[in-house]
C-alpha cells in the first residue's frame, strides 16, 4: 500500500489506453502495489463499455461473420446498387434456378437474333418471331417454377408473400431479359424488331395467370406450343411472317395481358401451392 | 391445457383416392408422436398441421387460426416450423446460407438478429463448425440436421417433423431429443418416424394411423400396457404367436394377439403393442411391420 493515489483522470487515461508510454508504465507499477487504485480501476470496467478495451464476443462475432457469411454475388450488388434492400436482394438473387434462367434466356436471346441476322431478311424474322416473345415467359416461369425448387416445401409454408416473391423475381428477370432482347432485336430487319414486345407481356400475364392452377414451366410451354401453332397457322393462311403481329392481334395481346392479370390478382392465393401428391 | 391444433373431420383426397378420413385431433403443447406404416397418411396429415395442404372436408384450426384464410395463415406461418421428410437444397448453399435463406423467408429482415437466430440453429443441431460448408460436401446425417435447423428458426410455436431421425447417428438423435424435450414444453412438436423407440423416449402421445384414418390416439405408457402378458421370451419360436424372432440372446420374443400364462413374460416395448395394434401380422403388405422384425432378425 502506497501513501498517493493515481487521480481519476490519469486512471481513465490508462483504461482507455489514451496516456503515453512512460505514464502508462508508472500507472502500472503502482497499480500492482494499490489495492484501493485497483478497486477504481476495477469499478470503473465494470461500470460500463470501455474504449480500447477488447470486446471478445463482438471480435468472435465479427470473426464468424466473416468465415460463415455467404459472399453476395454480383448480381446481387448489383440489384441492392439499383436500390432493392438487402433482403429483397438476397431473395431474388439465391436462387440458382433463378440464375440459370435468365442467363438461359438472354443466351438463346443473343443465339437466336445471331441465327435470324445470319439467314437474311424474311427467314430470320420468322426465326426471330417465333421465339423472341417466348423467351421472358419461359425465363420468368423458370424462376419460381415450384418443381424446380429443391427446397419448396419449407419455403412454401414461410410467411413470407409468394405473390411478392413472384413480382419481385418476374420484374428481375424481365429487367435483365427485356433489354437484352430488345437490343438484339436491332438485328433484325422490319417491324418485328418491336411489335414481338406485345405478345410478350402477354405471354408473361398469361403464365402467371395459368401457374395459379398448374406449375408455370407447364403453362409456360403451354403457352408457347400455342403461339407456335398460331404463327404457323397465320403464316400458312397469309403467307406473311408477321402475320401474327397485326394490328388487330396487337390489340388482343394488350387484351390477354390486362385478363390475365386481373386472374393472377384474383387467384394469387392459389400460387405455389404444393400440387398434390400421395404421401 | 390450452389446443393449439384442432381437426374435426378432416379428409383429404387425391384423385379418387382418400390419404386422410375423418380424423378429429386436438393437439396441446408437448410432443406428439405419429406412427404407422408407409402409405398410411402420416405425411398428407402433416402437411395439413404446417398449411402446406388445405383438406378436402373438415376444418383445421392452428394456434387458433383458421389456414383456409389466407391472413390467418401468413400468422400461422410466422410461428411454424417444419421439416418435410424430402428436402433439397439450392446448388451451391452453404449449411449458413441455406438456413440464413429461410431465416429471410421467415421474415428475418435485420441482418444482425437473423445471423445470430441462424447461429443459434445451427449450434443447437451441432453445426456451428461446419456452417460455411458446401452442402453437397456434407454427409447425410448432416443435411438432414441443416433441414431441421431451419424448422427451429423462430423458435416456432408449432414444429412439424417429418421422419427427423433418418440418417441421424445415436449420438445425434439423443440430442435432437434434447433440443425437442425443451421447445416442448411451450410449444406443440409432431413428429412422424418409423423409430418406435423415439416414441417412446420422447413422446408423452402416440397416434397410430392406419389406411388413412387415426387407429390409437392416446398416452405411449396405455398403448404399451396394451402388450402386457402378451409377450414372452422362449427356446423356440411359439405357434401361439402372431409374430416371433431370434434376439441377440439366441432366444425367442414372441407377441400374441392373447394374453398367455405359463410362460416367462417380459416387458412388451412400444414396438410390441405397435405390432399387436397392427394385427400382429408382420408381413403385411405394408411392409413397415415386416421390415422391423426382419431387421431384429439380421441384428440377431
Amino acid at each position: 500500500m502506497t501513501g498517493w493515489h493515481v487521480d481519476d483522470d490519469a486512471l481513465r487515461r490508462w483504461i482507455d489506453r489514451t496516456d503515453s508510454l512512460s505514464d502508462g508504465a508508472s500507472v502500472e507499477q503502482h497499480l500492482l502495489s494499490c489495492d484501493r487504485c485497483r478497486a477504481t480501476v476495477n469499478a470503473t470496467v465494470t461500470a460500463g463499455p470501455v474504449a480500447g478495451l477488447v470486446d471478445l464476443t463482438t471480435v468472435w462475432s465479427r470473426t464468424r461473420d466473416a468465415i460463415e457469411l455467404p459472399r453476395p454475388s454480383a448480381f446481387e450488388r448489383l440489384l441492392r446498387r439499383a436500390g432493392l434492400p438487402e433482403h429483397e436482394a438476397r431473395l431474388v438473387a439465391v436462387a440458382s434456378a433463378f440464375r440459370g434462367a435468365w442467363l438461359t434466356g438472354v443466351a438463346v436471346v443473343l443465339a437466336f437474333a445471331a441465327v435470324a441476322g445470319a439467314l437474311g431478311h424474311s427467314r430470320g424474322a420468322v426465326v426471330f418471331l417465333l421465339v423472341a416473345p417466348l423467351v421472358p415467359c419461359l425465363t420468368v416461369a423458370s424462376s419460381y417454377d415450384p418443381e424446380v425448387d429443391p427446397a419448396l416445401e419449407p419455403e412454401l409454408v414461410t410467411p413470407y408473400p409468394a405473390l411478392r416473391l413472384i413480382l419481385l423475381r418476374t420484374i428481375t428477370v424481365l429487367a435483365v431479359a427485356l433489354p437484352a432482347e430488345v437490343l438484339a432485336g436491332l438485328l433484325i430487319p422490319g417491324q418485328a424488331r418491336y411489335l414481338w414486345l406485345l405478345p410478350a407481356v402477354g405471354f408473361v400475364a398469361a403464365v402467371l395467370a395459368l401457374s395459379t392452377w398448374t406449375s408455370p414451366l407447364r403453362a409456360a410451354v403451354a403457352v408457347s406450343l400455342a403461339w407456335l401453332a398460331a404463327v404457323w397457322l397465320l403464316m400458312a393462311r397469309s403467307g406473311s411472317p408477321d402475320a401474327a403481329l397485326h394490328d388487330w392481334f396487337q390489340l388482343g395481346y394488350l387484351l390477354l395481358a390486362a385478363a390475365s392479370l386481373a386472374i393472377f390478382l384474383i387467384r394469387r392465393g392459389h400460387l405455389r401451392e404444393l400440387r398434390p401428391r400421395r404421401s | 391445457m390450452s389446443t393449439s391444433i384442432s381437426l374435426r373431420g378432416v379428409g383429404r383426397r387425391f384423385g379418387s383416392a382418400w390419404a386422410l378420413a375423418d380424423v378429429d385431433l386436438d393437439l396441446a403443447p408437448g410432443v406428439t408422436g405419429l406412427l404407422g406404416p408407409n402409405g398410411a397418411g402420416k405425411t398428407t396429415l402433416l402437411r395439413l398441421f404446417a398449411t402446406a395442404l388445405s383438406p378436402t372436408e373438415g376444418t383445421v384450426s392452428v394456434l387458433g387460426l383458421d389456414p383456409a384464410e389466407p391472413a390467418e395463415r401468413t400468422g400461422i406461418r410466422r410461428r411454424l416450423g417444419y421439416l418435410p421428410q424430402e428436402i433439397g437444397f439450392p446448388r451451391g448453399f452453404s449449411a449458413f446460407a441455406f438456413v440464413d435463406y429461410v431465416a429471410l423467408l421467415k421474415e428475418w429482415t435485420q441482418p444482425a438478429a437473423r445471423h445470430a437466430e441462424v447461429r443459434r440453429v445451427l449450434d443447437l443441431t451441432g453445426l456451428s463448425g461446419i456452417a460455411a460448408k458446401k452442402i453437397r460436401t456434407l454427409s447425410g446425417g448432416q443435411r438432414r440436421r441443416v433441414a431441421l435447423a431451419q424448422a427451429l428458426l423462430g423458435p416456432p410455436a408449432v414444429l412439424i417433423l417429418d421422419e427427423p431421425t433418418t440418417g441421424l447417428d445415436p449420438e445425434q438423435r439423443a440430442t435432437l431429443r434434447t433440443v425437442l424435450a425443451e421447445l416442448a414444453r411451450t410449444s406443440v412438436v409432431v413428429l412422424s418416424t418409423h423409430q418406435t423407440e423415439d416414441v417412446a423416449a420422447l413422446c408423452e402421445r402416440v397416434i397410430v394411423l392406419d389406411s388413412g384414418r387415426v387407429r390409437y390416439d392416446g398416452l405411449v405408457t396405455e398403448l404399451t400396457g396394451q402388450a402386457a402378458g402378451r409377450v414372452w421370451l422362449a427356446d423356440e419360436p411359439d405357434p401361439a404367436a402372431s409374430v416371433s424372432w431370434r434376439t441377440g440372446t439366441g432366444r425367442y420374443r414372441n407377441v400374441a394377439e392373447h394374453a398367455r400364462t405359463g410362460v416367462e413374460h417380459v416387458e412388451p416395448s412400444l414396438e410390441d403393442a405397435y405390432l399387436l395394434l397392427r394385427g400382429g401380422r408382420p408381413a403385411q403388405a405394408d411392409g413397415q411391420a415386416e421390415q422391423a422384425a426382419r431387421s431384429r432378425e439380421v441384428l440377431s
